[in-house]
């Protein structure tokens, strides 16, 4: 037909190149889309498993983080209970020792006392024992030249005697 | 410029016209990218294979939005023809493409004293654009012959239903078929050619270039889309 050959239609030329694009088509399918989608894929099953790995990591830190809040605060508790109880037996310390101090002061003070007032009615004892004494001494020198020994021992007995009974405070004045 | 494509010189009774040399050297083109996005390939990738990955991953989605889970047989049929006829219309932007001249062995007795240009537009020939259409349509009635199954197939054409009113459809149907071939080649030749004639009189006026440029990565892109979208047409089960 004359519009065929006005428009450079041949039979070889379309048979060329409809044989020449399916070559092409196959050879683009079979060594560029093909790899490049298994490419696509492998990198889509990398990138999804990075992102769960990046999860997972993410929720073991946070789980981390919670674990370590709840170390310290339970640290915290115990360390609060452990002062607490610290201050309270220091405190209970404290007024034990303030109290034994206390007695044991007392307990010298009284001792102290009671020693004093045995030296002291000792000493009584002995001051008065001395006086009698002294005075026995006394009267037997004076008396020795007046009376007669009868007389003497009278005497001397009447005065022991008002000796003994009046007190050493009496005799001493 | 004359519409036919002009033969250089003839292989055992193959006439191999300038627009062949072109389409080889596309075949060559392609055959290096694909050479070099296969040597760079890697799971990090770079400049080239995202580029690449990017084209496949558009036409990839864009296939599976319209023809659902068909997207495995249709898409790479629609990106095969995408990158050819791209890279064959992008060509002949290449400066001096055309200006290189050919000397046949019997240029001055055709009148062609100034001999022929080398290189044309792969597009600018009939024969390259019909045998586009060809596989297109071709390829599209294969598998809807071998997903909807033959007797569907021919009833989309045949049918009786409607007291007969659908007979008519089928027949319009039949015919919308076969100017197929007659859009799908005519609007590609007709852009291209157009655009290298109206290059050839602007001499080159980059404004002018820009905007074929333009029309070559249309024409592209809506020869791929179009072949998807008769492709899901008819391999759609209920009609």
């Amino acid at each position: 037909m004359e519009i065929f050959k006005i428009f450079g239609l041949e039979k070889s030329l379309l048979f060329f190149q409809i044989v020449n694009f399916l070559i092409v088509a196959f050879i683009l399918k079979k060594f560029l889309y093909n790899p490049l989608m298994k490419m696509l894929d492998e990198r889509k099953n990398k990138i999804d498993k990075g992102l769960k790995d990046a999860e997972d990591a993410r929720i073991s830190l946070e789980n981390a983080a919670q674990e370590r809040q709840k170390i310290l605060s339970a640290a915290k508790a115990d360390a609060d209970a452990l002062a607490a109880s610290s201050k309270v037996s220091l405190e209970e310390t404290k007024e034990k020792l303030t109290a034994e101090a206390k007695n044991r002061s007392q307990q010298i003070i009284d001792e102290a006392k009671q020693k004093a007032d045995a030296e002291f009615e000792s000493m009584n004892k002995r001051i008065g024992e001395m006086s009698v004494e002294i005075a026995g001494k006394v009267v037997s020198q004076t008396l020795a030249g007046l009376f007669t020994d009868d007389e003497k021992l009278k005497i001397t007995a009447r005065a022991l005697d008002r000796i003994k009974k009046g007190g050493y405070e009496k005799s001493a004045n | 410029m004359q519409i036919s494509p002009q033969v250089l010189f003839t292989i055992a009774d193959f006439p191999v016209t300038n627009t062949v040399l072109v389409t080889l050297i596309v075949d060559i083109i392609i055959v290096l990218l694909i050479v070099a996005v296969n040597k760079m390939m890697s799971l990090r990738p770079g400049r080239l294979q995202n580029a690449a990955e990017s084209v496949m991953n558009y036409f990839y989605s864009s296939t599976k939005d319209i023809a659902g889970d068909r997207v495995s047989f249709i898409y790479p049929w629609v990106l095969s023809f995408f990158i050819f006829i791209l890279i064959a219309n992008l060509i002949e932007f290449i400066p001096g493409f055309e200006s290189i001249r050919f000397f046949p062995h019997n240029a001055a007795a055709a009148g062609e004293e100034h001999g022929v240009p080398l290189f044309r537009a792969a597009a600018s020939d009939l024969n390259f654009t019909l045998a586009l259409a060809v596989i297109s349509v071709v390829m599209s009635h294969y598998y809807s012959i071998k997903y909807t199954g033959i007797k569907s197939y021919i009833g989309r054409f045949v049918s009786l239903k409607m007291f007969g009113l659908f007979l008519l459809v089928g027949m319009i149907e039949l015919m919308s078929e076969f100017v197929k071939f007659i859009s799908f080649s005519f609007r590609l030749f007709g852009n291209i050619f157009a655009g290298d004639i109206a290059l050839g009189v602007t001499k080159y006026f980059f404004v002018m270039s820009a905007f074929e440029m333009f029309v070559g990565f249309i024409q592209a892109f809506v020869f791929a889309m179009l072949t998807m979208a008769f492709t899901t047409v008819l391999t759609e089960k209920s009609h």
